[in-house]
């Protein structure tokens, strides 16, 4: 098993994902049901995919939904599979992978920072890890407006606005 | 080329400026010495500290003014800060500030630091230095370059020779102003660190 058609493959008779894309010669993203992420992603670090290389999320504010992406790699095969799954907007919980993947400790903690999606099982999770004393929605929000933020948390600069030389001045 | 009416230097205007010193003797002594040999601690936050290295080198090599590069706060004069300074980061620098022995002086390098550079909108980054830290020198540039950075430390010595880098007083005389800045984007000073709880 060692293209990544093979995998594909195998990957498409064990589980029921909903979608393949091909992203470069050795990496592929594959969408799964909320239900099955646990069970694919402890499949594949049984195979072999003992890296998680990233946990991030995507807001897809117009479907009202977050995309979590785990990005797994397999240090004797290079391929990178980039493992998807969407959850609720408006009440982002998810269980938690720290079983599976005991690094993704930190990394939820970080989607739970940035975008809010609460993932249960890691108690730790809510502990603030980059962010400290935030006080807003979480700032990776597409809702979230940085510039109206800083304009009310930091004072800015004033400039004149009237650069016109007078008669005489610099020219 | 003839100096033009204002420009012109009269007796009397010497005079006048010699009357409204009030430096005493040492102080002025003290000044001269203070700005020939400068230690400097470089907090570098930004893309804009790798003009550091030419500058400090022997291309440039800073130390021909008589300063040169401090790793601890309590032996440092001049505390240079470049580039952008999140939220996070502003709370150490404020630390490490009030750590430092006066006289104490601080550069700000670079656009970041002026007015938030291309950061200005972001909800981590200050928007300016000075409203939280007494900056005595800007040296502007995105990033400037290490002959922009010698000419911002040559000024910066000829303030100190002149007793014109007060900042340190500053920070002192209008304390509350400071901390009420510092409290209105920080929230709080104090540092919490998870790893030493
Ligand atoms: S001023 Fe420019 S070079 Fe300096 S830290 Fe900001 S972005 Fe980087």
């Amino acid at each position: 098993m060692n293209s990544m058609n093979d995998i594909i493959n195998d990957l498409k008779n064990k589980f029921n994902p909903i979608n393949f894309d091909i992203v470069s010669e050795k990496q592929f993203a594959i969408d799964v049901e909320n239900e099955e992420l646990q069970s694919i992603l402890a499949y594949l670090k049984a195979q072999g995919w003992k890296q998680l290389t990233l946990l991030t999320c995507i807001d897809w504010i117009k479907e009202n939904k977050f995309q979590l992406v785990y990005i797994i790699y397999n240090w004797d095969n290079p391929i990178t599979i980039n493992v998807r799954t969407k959850i609720d907007r408006d009440n982002p919980k998810f269980r938690t992978i720290t079983s599976i993947y005991p690094g993704a400790e930190y990394y939820e903690r970080d989607v739970h920072e940035f975008f809010g999606v609460e993932f249960e099982g890691n108690e730790k999770s809510k502990k603030p890890l980059f962010l400290e004393l935030w006080d807003d929605i979480p700032p990776l929000r597409k809702d979230f407006d940085p510039l109206a933020y800083s304009k009310k948390k930091f004072d800015v600069r004033d400039y004149k606005v009237d650069f016109i030389p007078k008669e005489g001045e610099a020219e | 080329m003839a100096l033009n009416e204002n420009e012109k230097i009269n007796e009397i205007d010497v005079n006048e400026l010699d009357c409204r010193d009030t430096k005493t003797f040492w102080e002025k002594f003290g000044n001269i010495f203070r700005s020939k040999s400068l230690w400097m601690l470089h907090y570098c936050t930004g893309c804009g500290a790798i003009e550091l290295p030419p500058t400090m080198t022997s291309r440039f090599d800073m130390e021909r003014f008589g300063m040169g590069p401090m790793a601890t706060p309590r032996q440092a004069d001049v505390l240079l800060i470049t580039g952008y300074l999140s939220v996070k980061t502003l709370r150490r620098v404020i630390y490490t500030y009030e750590q430092m022995q006066t006289p104490k002086y601080v550069v700000g390098f670079g656009s970041c630091t002026l007015n938030g550079g291309i950061y200005y909108d972001s909800y981590a980054v200050i928007s300016r230095l000075d409203y939280y830290l007494p900056v005595d020198l800007y040296i502007a540039g995105c990033m400037p370059r290490p002959e922009a950075v010698m000419n911002g430390f040559r000024t910066l010595l000829d303030m100190i020779n002149k007793g014109d880098a007060q900042g340190w007083k500053r920070y002192l005389k209008y304390n509350d102003w400071y901390k009420r800045n510092q409290i209105r984007a920080l929230g709080e000073v104090y540092v919490k660190d998870e790893f030493h709880e």
